[in-house]
């Protein structure tokens, strides 16, 4: 509820013909202008805003400090856009605008829109920067558009010798699938106006956040619900998806350990692979489309494996397929490694960490080396040791042609 | 109490007339080109603890020694003298420039107008020196505005102490002091005390 006299800088420069916002950058640019506006008025029923263009043919003050929202949004229709922007100008002007203000009780503020590239030099931006600080004025900088190196530079050394006690802030839009407004409403340039802003950044974003709901596209917020707007909503979303996991994993851990023998192995595999698939149409159904055509796919690579390992104590080659698994889905990793512990315990009658350990050359010899009585040169135990060596090289040789049979 | 002053002092409790700082409606203090936002409140303190630096200077911005210090008051106070302890090494300003009950001031239009009343200040750091008014000009002063254009030589211009020697009478000059707009009716606003609850039929 601060009581503030504002001057909105608006680019107005042929930068702003370009329609990498929607629809173009200075629609975009004037529906920003026209959601401060309201906030400010909002917040404050004293708070006066004023609109000055920077490009065009000079500075040109549209609209002094008013409380009266229709004049400015009439003045910002008969805007044209052309030349380009002088902001270190823009901003004197805007000063002296503030200056000027009819209640003197009222703090200044300047929001310079800065969507064309920046000719002024960093020195001269800093001495501009000073005087409004002196004369404790903030400044709000909403840096998007052309982006040219020197720019986020020139814009941050501006900020900071404005800037005093953060009452200053630069946000910096990047072109895409954000609006400029929806930018606007969840930075701190509304945000920090205090209870009051955020009241009409939150009505606003109701209307925003349905939209974009309808679009398809992502506002911001988890399940495309504000959780300011509707708390409930989000909580009872929030809490069926962790029960929905939980609700998986529990499924997960029953089936591995229904496992016993090979064959109930496929069945595992299938049976993680249909979890995962049912947990992937539960969280995306797009992506999980495409998560059941690799599931399939690892499925029968799963069998395969499954059945080399059923003939020996290669475990390692069950780790590896952990580690290319864990990079396509998580949960499905999680509940193979089950199943895959599961199997190896009944399999071998021994810990997988012994085996790996064994596999380990250095180790072994250094171990066999001190035990009396063993010589690590014997034929008998270098054998053992080869053999060892060759099971882990066979591992992942099979692997490898099972891998190019599938994916043919 | 001995006074430190070097002048002929009639009362020995000068404590009591340095008293106009009571009359300062501290909230709405404020200056331009502090360092510091709300440094400026620091300054005003009674006359004992005028060397006392415990709570920091108020300090202009570095490289720039110009300060504007605008000092409401609660009621219309007339002021007799004005005592300012600077701080060392260049740093106290060295001409002062005062304002009267004006809201629109900042650095251009100080610079251009006349004050009321313009001293050269000397550095003053134990207190002891006080600057006269022309008594007859500060009779109802609602804000003094103080205008610090440049100091000894240093960066930046320290204030340690201003203090305010004079009478404070009980008049207001503005009939209405803090209006507060409700565009909708805020029970939350309007609290009274528990006695609200008894009923009003009688």
């Amino acid at each position: 509820m601060v009581l503030e006299a504002t001057m909105i800088c608006i680019d107005n420069s042929e930068w702003m013909r370009n329609g990498d916002y929607v629809p173009n950058r200075f629609q975009s640019q004037a529906d920003a202008v026209h959601l401060i506006c309201g906030a400010k008025t909002q917040s404050n029923p004293e708070s006066t805003v004023g609109v000055l263009t920077m490009a065009g043919k000079g500075v040109r003050v549209l609209v002094t400090p008013t409380t009266d929202l229709g004049k400015i949004f009439s003045c910002m229709h008969g805007v044209e856009v052309g030349g380009s922007a002088d902001i270190t100008a823009a901003v004197q002007v805007a000063q002296l605008a503030l200056k000027h203000r009819q209640n003197k009780n009222q703090r200044q503020r300047v929001i310079v829109f800065a969507g064309s590239p920046i000719t002024a030099d960093k020195a001269l931006l800093e001495v501009v920067g000073k005087k409004l600080k002196k004369n404790s004025v903030s400044l709000d900088i909403v840096s998007f558009g052309e982006e040219d190196d020197g720019k986020a530079e020139k814009l941050g050394a501006f900020l900071a010798a404005v800037n005093s006690n953060d009452s200053s802030h630069l946000l910096h839009v990047p072109a895409g699938s954000t609006v400029l407004s929806d930018a606007l409403l969840s930075s701190p340039i509304f945000t920090g106006d205090g209870e009051g802003g955020s009241g009409f950044a939150a009505s606003a974003a109701a209307g925003a956040a349905a939209a974009a709901a309808a679009a398809g596209g992502a506002s911001g917020f988890e399940f495309g619900v504000d959780p300011n707007l509707d708390p409930e909503l989000a909580l009872a979303l929030r809490v069926s998806m962790e029960e929905e996991r939980a609700r998986q994993e529990a499924n997960a851990k029953r089936a591995a350990e229904a496992a016993s023998a090979s064959d109930s192995q496929n069945a595992q595999t299938r049976s993680a692979a249909d979890v995962s698939m049912s947990e992937a149409a539960g969280v995306d159904s797009s992506a999980g489309v495409g998560q059941d055509f690799m599931d399939d796919e690892n499925t029968l690579l799963k069998q395969a494996l499954a059945m080399s390992m059923s003939d020996g104590a290669g475990h390692t080659g069950g780790d590896a397929t952990m580690a290319e698994t864990s990079g396509e889905d998580q949960d499905l990793a999680f509940a193979l490694q089950i199943s895959m512990q599961e199997a190896a315990a009944s399999a071998s009658g021994g810990t997988s960490e012994m085996n790996k350990v064994l596999h380990d050359q250095h180790f072994v010899s250094s171990i066999l080396s001190s035990l009396p009585g063993v010589d690590p040169n014997d034929p008998s135990v270098r054998d053992v040791l080869a053999s060892l060596q060759s099971e882990n090289e066979q591992k992942p040789e099979e692997k490898k042609d099972k891998e190019t049979d599938s994916s043919q | 109490m001995a006074c430190t002053h070097s002048h002929d002092c009639s009362e020995h409790d000068c404590a009591s007339a340095w008293s106009l700082y009571k009359h300062i409606d501290l909230p709405r203090v404020w200056a331009l080109n502090e360092a510091v936002e709300g440094s400026a409140k620091n300054v005003f303190r009674s006359w004992e603890s005028r060397l006392d630096t415990s709570n920091g200077f108020l300090e202009s911005n570095d490289d720039d020694p110009e300060l504007l210090l605008f000092i409401p008051f609660t009621s219309d106070v007339k002021i007799k003298s004005v005592s300012v302890i600077g701080a060392g090494d260049g740093h106290s300003p060295s001409r002062m420039r005062a304002f009267l009950n004006r809201q629109d001031i900042d650095f251009s239009t100080a610079a251009e107008m006349n004050p009321v009343q313009e001293w050269e200040l000397a550095e003053n750091l134990q207190g002891t020196l006080e600057y006269q008014t022309r008594y007859a000009r500060f009779q109802s002063v609602a804000t003094l505005i103080l205008h610090f254009p440049e100091n000894f030589g240093a960066d930046g211009t320290w204030i340690s102490f201003i203090g305010l020697k004079g009478e404070a009478t009980q008049l207001k000059r503005d009939a209405v002091a803090h209006v507060v707009y409700e565009a909708l009716p805020n029970p939350a606003d309007h609290r009274l005390p528990a006695e609200s609850n008894v009923p009003s039929i009688l």
